[in-house]
């Protein structure tokens, strides 16, 4: 069996990093389990920068703001002391991985250049053209391959093991072989990314974010956070919901509607583009909602039009964008505007992090980082350029407090939890393979992606949000009896897609419980039945937690230090 | 069009067997689309695989009619009007396959690792205070920076196809040509050492990685990047460098090549004795004239004078 | 018809029949080809490695003087085409006023108005099959031609953009234009080898080797090719190639002139054909010629 001190399962930015920090601690096994080759993930497609106080383009910022900037942009909903540490931490994480080989765009002293970003009150988002994510990603594998980082590709996440004494490893399928293979470990690093696959049809996220650590961690106890939390991003492309950064609005892009209005004015006459993507995105599904877009119903959309920057910034400082314009909707900004729409983007909830340090929760070893955790710094809304901080900063704390903790533990035991685990999981997935009749894997996946998107989107009711839990009840019956399609054991992508299936419906069911019971607005979550925030009684995380089979809510308070709750203006 | 026709290629893990899928056309799709409608609606045990499909992953490269692409960026209606209904789909060249379209990486990364594909940062920097690098130092080395790993470069790489033993995928040149020219990097050598020693003189010049990229990446351009790095570090002692210097050498020596010395520079005199029967099979049929000196070209002193000044303009 | 003729090294030396052939086809054709004066070496893609600016340099003066006579600059080479075109390409995209600065040297500067085609383009684009078939007074009816393009008249496809680098016909329709029968060459777009023959010498003959092979299971007569070098390696390696790949049989390997010379009734010894080492004199006859 395969034994590690520290396994870190994904390889995104947040799990590389961890990697990299829990192998740097010297003398452990270290092992970086993922289900795709490691520079596939999602931290690959952020594009605009990564935001941290370097005081390089406005000599009077400064980490205080950023903390400010956080907690507004997350309505609050933000724990003011792990952002306070997060904010305190970024600056020192850019300039770590520029000594990795991070390319970033330099200013005329040869510094890392920083533009404006959503919701800042400064120019704070380091960026390297349009690819900051890209660029991040391949020096992280770089850093991997230099420090000989041990990788097991190929390996999907099915479960964890917990005994008695706690936590034994986890068990995966070895997708190359089609074993169920336990692996042995002390401490365990999830950072498996979101859940954004849960509005399949509409998301920026790639087709890997389904949830998978966040079911697992769920299913061994520990709670979600703020699972109703997610970002929709205002600008993914008409036709396919593909991302189109937010450095469009930041190198000045204007948003138009069908009157030729800049309609923002209505929305946040100060900032204008540049108010957080919450606002912006329900600004863009009002006017479409009101007659004031082009086309109906699913394909309607407003315009980003870039024309004005001129072709030669456009090619400078955006040619990624103008790549995926022309190529997914035959539009070259230069010429001519951008047909856009929200889309799916971020899961500011996740893995409920109790000890924001350490990426540690209420389960002794086990760590979360990225987007499947929440710490919280982002509440109910993450500003732009955030996340790439977030992983750097909370996959070096995770990766640090896995290797502290396995430092630690003395642990041989355990092999009983594991080898059930994956007797379980060796039955329903030979029993799934075996079904030759039942739902397709892929009808399901629409119709939940359909349910969530038409009423537990950026427009929320009570009666709506209903239905759609009904609606996931369903599709989680038919769930246990679909049928896989595929029955080999050799590189079955059809039943990776029928364990991540179950994995979304999973996350998808906290999502609505948590929205349904947050009777306010805030942030993302925009209840038009409820249309105020309210401070008095959601100024707590939601906590939906696993019961046998039931899921079950409490709250937990938000950690306020030094600003008080104020009324959102930008 | 109302039907079209994917043949792909299949493997289980044991045989190889081709198989035909057809269905219904619609406008303005990708070839990733196709393979997905074929997965849900036609056949899920076809495996391939797929991440952001925004032409940033590298995930989803494969073959279409023998000219390696990402699926999900490529228009199915532009491969049709190129190739017709029946698109022929593959997994990529060069690659151990798995099963299907879906290729092995991992000792594509354990070659990438031996190429040092890593900033060893110059002593100035330290990670408490990062780097400094000019705007224009940056953009030197963005171009390479735009490599996503899919592998594409590598599929129809002719000195691949051929022999790989003696020879990396482009990209990993692309990997190690971004760092020796990254101004940040101290360590330019430790980069170098490896290419050369395993085939940074045997490109073909066959051009394929640099058509195939669908990042605009020209690992050929970066090859000859190396091979100029490497002279210029004294790593110059091989076949290679020598075979270009006898170029360069000519150019300004008449302004065009010697045919007859150019083996005895390359090799020299012993070694290219060794190709003496095949001198003897030029000399036969006048292919070859050993008493052909090239005369100087009209205009050699300002021929001279470019080449002069160039050099001078770098210094 | 008039160009700017760009003969390269090659046909100065080992190739000088391609040069006999590419001049005198001209002339049967009324194209009127005007020898650039002072031209030097492309680089041929191996002097880039040693010094990329310089090489840069050089063919921006082989540009500047094809401006100089105000023709558009025409190779029978497939590699100088490239690396003309490269050069253009580099020039035109940003480094024309650098590159200049260093042509001052010499008193000549690169406006930016030269163009660079090849032998092919010119007949199949400039000049039109329908008038070369009218002037085909020897059509070569019973010839199987295989068309063998190599790489540089097809790759990179952003600086040779005559046609689709992966679908390439304007072989075929020449070879049939001409009267012969074209012939499909699965290796048509794989490369001969030549430029690493020295470092990768195996690999280059295993590549020459299977070119041929795969001529001689199509039951091509010969292989035309629009490139000396790629004329030169599958000719004059021929043997390395079949002892590296086990092939039998002997394959004549045709320059694109000559193969047109023999469509307007050329003799085998005016077109070049007696000094191939593959042995090709005997096409003459096969056609009808001497």
């Amino acid at each position: 069996m395969q034994t590690f001190d520290v396994l870190v399962i994904g390889s995104g930015g947040a799990g590389m990093r961890a990697a990299l920090e829990a192998g740097a601690r010297g003398g452990l096994a270290v092992g970086l389990m993922t289900k795709m080759f490691p520079t596939r993930s999602a931290t690959g497609m952020a594009q605009g920068g990564i935001n941290g106080f370097l005081g390089n383009a406005d000599p009077t910022d400064s980490v205080a703001k950023h903390v400010f900037d956080t907690v507004k942009g997350s309505d609050y909903l933000g724990d003011q002391d792990a952002i306070a540490f997060f904010c305190g931490q970024a600056a020192a994480a850019i300039r770590e991985i520029d000594y990795y080989g991070v390319p970033f765009s330099r200013d005329g002293d040869g510094r890392i250049a920083q533009r404006n970003f959503g919701g800042q009150s400064a120019p704070r988002t380091c960026f390297s053209a349009d690819k900051t994510g890209h660029v991040i990603l391949h020096t992280l594998y770089e850093q991997c391959l230099k420090h000989g980082v041990k990788m097991l590709t190929d390996r999907l996440l099915l479960d964890l093991a917990v005994d008695d004494d706690g936590l034994c490893g986890a068990v995966a399928l070895d997708i190359r072989t089609g074993q169920v293979v336990p692996v042995r470990a002390k401490a365990v690093v999830i950072a498996t990314g979101g859940a954004g696959r849960m509005y399949w049809s509409r998301t920026t996220n790639p087709f890997a974010s389904t949830a998978d650590g966040m079911a697992a961690c769920f299913r061994a106890g520990i709670p979600l956070k703020d699972p109703e939390m997610v970002q929709f991003h205002p600008t993914g492309l008409a036709g396919t919901g593909i991302l189109m950064s937010e450095a469009s609005r930041a190198e000045g892009g204007y948003l138009y509607n069908n009157a030729g209005e800049r309609f923002m004015a209505r929305y946040a006459p100060e900032k204008m583009e540049l108010a957080t993507r919450d606002l912006v995105s329900q600004a863009i599904e009002t006017e479409i909602r009101e007659g004031r877009g082009f086309g109906t119903g699913l394909s309607a959309y407003v315009l980003l039009d870039l024309r004005h920057l001129g072709r030669e910034k456009i090619l400078e400082r955006l040619p990624g964008i103008r790549d995926l314009a022309m190529t997914f909707e035959r539009v070259d900004p230069v010429e001519a505007p951008i047909p856009i729409r929200p889309s799916c983007h971020y899961t500011m909830g996740g893995v409920d992090v109790t000890d924001f340090r350490t990426g540690g929760t209420a389960l002794a070893g086990l760590f979360a980082a990225g987007e499947a955790a929440c710490v919280s710094v982002h509440g109910a809304n993450r500003l732009g350029g955030n996340s790439l901080a977030d992983i750097m900063v909370f996959g070096k704390c995770a990766g640090a407090g896995a290797a502290d903790y396995a430092l630690g533990r003395d642990r041989k035991a355990g092999d009983g939890a594991l080898a059930a685990k994956a007797a379980e999981w060796e039955e329903r997935l030979a029993a799934a393979m075996a079904r030759d009749d039942g739902p397709a894997v892929a009808s399901i996946r629409d119709r939940l992606a359909e349910a969530m998107w038409n009423k537990v989107g950026i427009f929320r009711r009570g009666g709506e949000m209903k239905e759609a839990a009904a609606a996931i009840d369903g599709l989680t019956e038919e769930y246990a009896r679909c049928a896989v399609g595929d029955d080999s054991r050799v590189f079955n992508t059809a039943l990776v897609n029928y364990v991540e299936l179950g994995n979304l419906l999973a996350m998808a069911k906290a999502a609505v419980l948590g929205a349904l019971n947050r009777t306010e607005s805030r942030g993302c979550h925009l209840r038009e039945d409820y249309p105020a925030r309210d401070d008095a009684n959601f100024l707590k995380h939601t906590l939906v937690t696993l019961a046998g089979t039931r899921y079950e809510l409490s709250y937990r308070p938000v950690v306020v230090t030094d600003y008080q709750p104020a009324e959102r203006r930008y | 069009m109302e039907q079209v026709v994917y043949r792909i290629r299949r493997f289980d893990g044991r045989k190889e067997f081709w198989q035909e899928y057809r269905f219904a056309h619609e406008a303005n799709k990708t070839v990733l689309w196709g393979l997905l409608k074929i997965k849900e609606t036609v056949d899920p045990s076809l495996a391939f695989v797929a991440a952001c499909r925004s032409a940033v992953c590298g995930a989803c490269a494969v073959r279409v009619n023998g000219e390696a692409m990402l699926a999900c960026e490529t228009p199915l209606d532009a491969l049709l009007e190129r190739f017709g209904a029946t698109l022929v789909l593959e997994p990529l060249g060069n690659f151990p396959v798995i099963r299907d379209l879906v290729v092995d990486w991992e000792p594509k990364a354990a070659r990438l690792a031996e190429a040092k594909p890593w900033l060893v940062p110059r002593e100035e920097f330290s990670a408490e205070a990062g780097c400094r690098q000019s705007q224009a130092e940056f953009r030197r080395i963005n171009a390479q920076t735009n490599c996503i790993l899919c592998g594409a470069c590598a599929s129809e790489c002719n000195k691949l196809t051929t022999g790989d033993d003696d020879f990396y995928e482009p990209f990993v040149y692309t990997k190690a040509g971004k760092f020796v020219a990254d101004s940040r990097d101290g360590a330019a050598a430790d980069h170098l050492r490896p290419v050369l020693a395993r085939g940074l003189w045997k490109c073909v010049h066959c051009q394929e990685c640099v058509t195939k990229c669908p990042k605009r990446v020209a690992p050929a351009e970066d090859i000859a990047a190396l091979r100029r790095a490497s002279i210029r570090l004294g790593l110059a002692d091989n076949q290679g460098t020598r075979h270009a210097r006898a170029f360069a050498g000519d150019i300004t020596k008449t302004g065009r090549l010697n045919e007859t010395t150019m083996a005895v520079k390359t090799d020299g005199l012993l070694k290219s004795a060794t190709r003496l029967p095949f001198a003897l099979r030029l000399l036969r049929r006048g292919k070859l004239n050993p008493f052909h000196f090239p005369a100087p070209v009209e205009g050699i002193d300002g021929v001279r004078a470019i080449v002069k000044a160039a050099k001078e303009a770098k210094e | 018809m008039r160009y700017a003729f760009f003969p390269g090294c090659v046909l100065d030396g080992a190739a000088s029949e391609a040069r006999e052939a590419t001049v005198k086809v001209a002339r049967a054709l009324d194209i009127e080809l005007v020898e650039l004066p002072g031209w030097t070496c492309c680089g041929a893609s191996h002097a880039q490695d040693v010094d990329e600016l310089a090489a840069l340099a050089v063919n921006a003066r082989n540009l500047a003087l094809a401006e100089r006579l105000g023709l558009p600059l025409l190779t029978a080479c497939s590699t100088c085409t490239l690396m003309l075109r490269k050069a253009k390409a580099a020039l035109d995209g940003g480094l024309k006023d650098k590159v200049n600065k260093l042509l001052a040297a010499a008193g000549i500067s690169y406006a930016g108005t030269a163009t660079v085609t090849h032998l092919l383009w010119a007949l199949v684009g400039d000049y039109g099959l329908d008038r070369l078939r009218a002037r085909a007074t020897r059509p070569l009816a019973g010839l199987k031609v295989a068309g063998y393009y190599g790489c540089h008249i097809l790759r990179p496809p952003q600086v040779m953009d005559f046609e689709d680098h992966a679908r390439p016909r304007s072989l075929a329709a020449l070879i049939a234009a001409l009267g012969a029968e074209p012939v499909e060459l699965a290796s048509a777009r794989r490369c001969c080898g030549f430029h690493a023959v020295f470092p990768a010498e195996r690999d280059a003959f295993k590549m020459t080797g299977a070119i041929n092979a795969d001529a001689l299971a199509a039951g091509a007569d010969c292989v035309v090719t629009p490139c000396p070098l790629c004329q030169m390696q599958l000719d004059m390696r021929q043997r390395e190639g079949k002892a590296a790949t086990g092939t039998a049989g002997d394959m004549p390997v045709l320059h694109l002139a000559q193969l047109v010379g023999l469509a307007l009734g050329m003799t085998g010894g005016e077109l070049g054909l007696g000094r191939h080492v593959t042995p090709a004199d005997h096409l003459a006859a096969k056609v009808g010629g001497r």
